[in-house]
């Protein structure tokens, strides 16, 4: 569990060093969904609350609308944090779609004084995991690579599909699984060349 | 196979919540079918985000001095953190709900953007059933249509635009045949006659009714706005 003092300094050295953000902001959303971390919950108030501000004034031309915008989008962020899994993504695009559809939904009621908020089914936020879509017969290849994924050691397995599928940084894996960087490298080429070695297989 | 997407620019104003609702309702049902398709949008989504949130460092809220009144965001977040937090169990509530629609003998399942319109009311006109869906986006109409099987539309044009998205079945014109997923956008240049021999069920909008434009089918202008 993350100490929230750790967090503090490690905020200060970054900002000294001038380093991408999205990690720390990835932590403070999963010390909020693990314990309701009131004090981690405030960095990010800090640093999302503005930016929804004004992306709400652009949308809306009202300072009262754009403040309602900025209470919805954080209050969902506090209250449904603990559906936040960093392997489908940033925290910062994380919370972007849900402002953009609470955002969505205020539009449509504004305009056509329609409340059906429809932004949850247009762009589904809370699910478990992505439906399989169905692939067509032709991507060979796709059902090789899947079926090469599949096969892998779990631990190889988990770091190629962070790395490549969800898009994860190799810092950002090394502090979700709580190993060292050197780790997710060597598994993720260990992986890599399994996976190679089977496609090649199949292709000769 | 899809062979017919939505361009780029839309998918990009779709991520950006800019389309209106009908358009949005035929692109996120279109990603759903379309893995290409839905790779862009995760990929816009992602640029829109780093934009959204920039990259500078945390900054600190400051900290209200007596003298000064309480900062609006401070008691914003005051407020909020006092809220409960929702229980985890609404995970998998969220997903639950039907996206079943029964219609005649068959029965759909509906991409989750169209869920909600699966007990519309249904008309009929011939060969043609058609659900609109009350949006209330002016000029603009989107419905949900079924054509029975070996049925054509007579040779037509299109005063605005039209949308359709296949959403079962398939169906041929002049240019081609089309199948599940296809997002087809016409107007006023294209004349076509549809016709599906399995019969078909799909999501359409336009802005303007359809002009029949050959013999007897012109009878059908009047009556046209059946199918807007």
């Amino acid at each position: 569990m993350y100490q929230t003092n750790q967090l503090a300094d490690a905020t200060i050295n970054k900002s000294e060093s001038a380093v991408d953000v999205q990690p720390d902001l990835n932590q403070y959303l999963m010390a909020v969904a693990s314990h309701q971390d009131k004090a981690a919950f405030a960095k990010l108030f800090a640093f999302f609350a503005p930016k929804i501000k004004a992306f709400g004034l652009k949308q809306f031309r009202q300072e009262a609308l754009a403040m309602d915008l900025v209470q919805e989008t954080m209050s969902l962020v506090w209250r449904k944090a603990q559906l936040y899994s960093p392997e489908k993504g940033k925290a910062s695009t994380w919370v972007f779609t849900i402002m953009r559809n609470y955002s969505f939904d205020m539009l449509r009621k504004i305009q056509h004084n329609k409340e059906d908020n429809l932004s949850d089914d247009l762009w589904p936020l809370y699910e478990e995991a992505e439906p399989e879509p169905d692939y067509e017969d032709d991507h060979l290849m796709r059902e090789q690579l899947i079926q090469g994924l599949e096969a892998l050691p779990p631990k190889q397995k988990e770091v190629v599909e962070a790395i490549y599928l969800k898009e994860m940084t190799h810092q950002e894996l090394a502090e979700h699984l709580g190993v060292p960087l050197g780790t997710i490298k060597s598994r993720l080429r260990l992986g890599l060349e399994k996976l190679k070695e089977k496609m090649e297989l199949h292709n000769d | 196979m899809i062979k017919h997407h939505p361009e780029s620019t839309m998918i990009h104003a779709f991520v950006a919540g800019e389309l209106p609702a009908s358009l949005s309702i035929a692109v996120s049902a279109h990603l759903e079918l379309c893995p290409h398709c839905k790779a862009i949008a995760d990929k816009a989504t992602k640029a829109m985000a780093d934009e959204f949130s920039g990259n500078e460092a945390l900054v600190e809220l400051a900290e209200p001095t007596p003298a000064q009144p309480v900062d609006e965001f401070a008691t914003m977040l005051a407020a909020i953190t006092e809220q409960p937090t929702d229980a985890p169990a609404l995970k998998s509530a969220a997903v639950e709900s039907s996206n079943q629609m029964a219609l005649g003998e068959k029965t759909y399942t509906l991409p989750r953007a169209l869920r909600q319109f699966s007990q519309t009311k249904w008309s009929g006109l011939g060969n043609i059933q058609r659900a609109r869906l009350g949006l209330d986006e002016g000029d603009v109409h989107a419905s949900l249509l079924q054509i029975d099987a070996d049925s054509a539309i007579p040779h037509h044009t299109h005063k605005g635009y039209e949308l359709t998205l296949l959403l079962d079945g398939c169906f041929e014109d002049e240019s081609g045949r089309y199948e599940k997923g296809d997002f087809i956008i016409l107007n006023g240049e294209h004349h076509h006659s549809p016709y599906t021999a399995e019969g078909c069920l799909c999501y359409t909008v336009s802005n303007a009714p359809l002009h029949f434009t050959s013999g007897v089918s012109k009878l059908l202008n009047p009556i046209g706005r059946f199918l807007y």
